[in-house]
């Protein structure tokens, strides 16, 4: 057990009793480093990285020398001359080898755990030192030394985006501008969630791609092409589309999401899975020339997507962007966005737009900030795991949609003379054939009292299919 | 405009407002942004009155709308002067 703590460090309890020896080792701040009087030190670490590589160093301690136990605490934060800044304990069966391995964790975490301190001196001057020996190489170093010179990150920001998870779903237009600059900033784990190829019709403003890409899967392309920007991050290619049955365990891998799909089934799925997951998701929505960017980030007081739209908008009503025109550069300047708002999530710095919305037009650069609070009654803020966008609509409503409308009953349902024009395809016989027809169809599913077309059209839903059910059914007519 | 008479128990106030647009109502409007004279008294009322004089695709339900910068209920009242915005959901991406 390695644990980073903001408090005074207590020695952990170790009861073992085939432990012939126990051997601890406390680190402490003396007075003086390098000739300079020191009067106090300032530990900073980015936790999560620090406490994987110190768990990894003491398993390596239990097996090489095998011990019963090894626990190990870390101090951050003010510490005074005399103060503990790190605890070890390990017990092991003989004196020898718990002497050994305690020696070789120190020696380890001096090493490898990427810790900061900050020395302040007597004479008033202080100065920042990576406690571990040259964690990151020269050229690593040398790839981000224009964003680590700025302030606000330095070498410890530096640690921290390189330990930062981030998906992205849709390598679209909003994708294929923030993932370069992800990769280019150091984002250490990078996951693309993106089922579709790359079309022709793409390349006026996916600029991640070129011409030959046509017909290649978004997500391996894409991620290919970061791998060769930056050398020093992971990569992770999901190459499907994202729907209810994926969803959960894509998104758990990761510590931050960004929304970059076009349409409002996915969404808001990512949104409902976002809080439920308490995951930050930073989602942008476009339309022609003008696009909305948003956090939502259970943390704060601005609620989620369903805090504005109680109800996930149905497809169509709107527009896509293949049906209302999108100008190329509106993805890029909204999927930039989306990146600089994980990175200053990631570092905390700045205004992150979780408790507002953005819009902003670029025909005239007309932006307004609107000011979001979390609704009282929104189902998914409160953990209501029904929150489902709505399926259930009018027969009106439907026309107005100009849906595709199947009558999934059994034949002998059927009325002699059909009530209205639709297609007939008993439940039974909705092959994968038909389902996949519809793929980018939104459609409006009938049965006689609206049960079997409600639970189907869920169905349809969760393979990425547009489907609404005729409330009531046919009985409602 | 003339004045309204009164009515029993209600005061028909007519109220000078600015409207903003966004996206599909935007185009739908035809323009970004109006000053306009309304006897509406909620943004609900407003919203249904510009729908039926510009022929918006959208229902109520679908569109927000915001006043001075703050998303605000459809269903409140707003005063002389509002700067009322009415944000259409947006999917592209």
């Amino acid at each position: 057990m390695f644990r980073m703590v903001c408090e005074p460090i207590e020695p952990m309890p170790m009861n073992h009793k085939g432990a012939g020896g126990f051997v601890t080792f406390e680190g402490k701040v003396r007075d003086r480093n390098d000739g300079q009087a020191v009067q106090r030190l300032e530990y900073e670490a980015f936790a999560p990285m620090a406490e994987a590589e110190g768990e990894k160093i003491l398993c390596e301690a239990k097996s090489i020398f095998g011990l019963l136990e090894a626990k190990a605490s870390h101090r951050v934060g003010l510490l005074e001359i005399g103060e503990t800044a790190v605890w070890i304990g390990v017990a092991s069966p003989h004196r020898e080898s718990a002497f050994k391995a305690c020696a070789y964790v120190i020696d380890e975490i001096k090493k490898r755990v990427p810790i900061w301190k900050k020395e302040h001196y007597v004479n008033g001057a202080s100065e920042w030192i990576g406690c571990h020996d040259a964690t990151v190489p020269a050229l690593e170093q040398e790839f981000y030394r224009r964003q680590t010179v700025l302030s606000s990150i330095g070498e410890v920001g530096q640690a921290r985006l390189a330990g930062a998870r981030v998906l992205v779903v849709g390598a679209g237009g909003l994708g294929s501008a923030a993932l370069p600059y992800l990769a280019a900033s150091g984002v250490g784990h990078i996951g693309i969630c993106d089922g579709d190829p790359v079309e022709i019709s793409n390349l006026h403003r996916q600029v991640i791609y070129d011409f030959g890409d046509q017909g290649l899967n978004k997500a391996e392309r894409a991620a290919q092409g970061l791998r060769q920007l930056n050398p020093f991050i992971e990569v992770k290619e999901h190459p499907f589309r994202i729907n209810i049955e994926n969803a959960r365990e894509t998104v758990r891998e990761y510590d931050i999401v960004i929304d970059g799909t076009d349409n409002f089934a996915t969404k808001f799925l990512l949104n409902d899975l976002c809080v439920e997951l308490k995951k930050p998701l930073v989602q942008a929505s476009l339309h022609q020339y003008e696009g909305q960017l948003l956090v939502v980030d259970s943390r704060s007081d601005g609620g989620c997507l369903r805090c504005i739209w109680p109800e996930a908008p149905y497809d169509g009503c709107v527009g896509t962007c293949a049906e209302a025109g999108v100008l190329g550069v509106l993805p890029g300047v909204f999927g930039v966005l989306q990146a600089n708002e994980v990175i200053k999530l990631v570092l905390g710095i700045g205004d992150v737009l979780s408790e507002e919305l953005l819009t902003l037009d670029l025909r005239n650069y007309e932006a307004m900030r609107i000011k979001r609070t979390k609704r009282s009654e929104c189902l998914t803020c409160r953990g209501d795991t029904n929150a489902a966008p709505r399926i259930d609509i009018p027969m009106g409503e439907a026309n107005e949609l100009q849906l595709v409308i199947i009558d999934i009953r059994e034949p002998e349902e059927w009325e002699a003379d059909a009530l209205f024009p639709c297609h007939r395809v008993p439940l039974g016989t909705l092959a994968e054939l038909t389902k996949k027809a519809l793929a980018n169809q939104p459609c409006l599913l009938v049965c006689q009292s609206g049960m079997r077309s409600a639970q189907t059209a869920r169905e349809f839903r969760a393979q990425g299919i547009t489907a609404f059910s005729l409330v009531g059914g046919i009985n409602s007519l | 405009m003339g004045t309204y008479p009164a009515t029993s128990a209600v005061q028909m106030e007519r109220m000078i407002i600015t409207v903003s647009y966004f996206a599909i109502l935007r185009e739908q409007r035809g323009l970004s942004r109006e000053t306009l004279e309304t006897s509406a008294c909620t943004y609900g009322e407003l919203y249904l009155e510009l729908k039926s004089a510009h022929g918006f695709t959208l229902t109520e339900n679908l569109v927000k709308v915001a006043n001075r910068g703050e998303f605000v209920e459809m269903s409140s009242c707003f005063g002389e002067g509002a700067e009322v915005v009415f944000i259409p959901p947006v999917a592209g991406g």
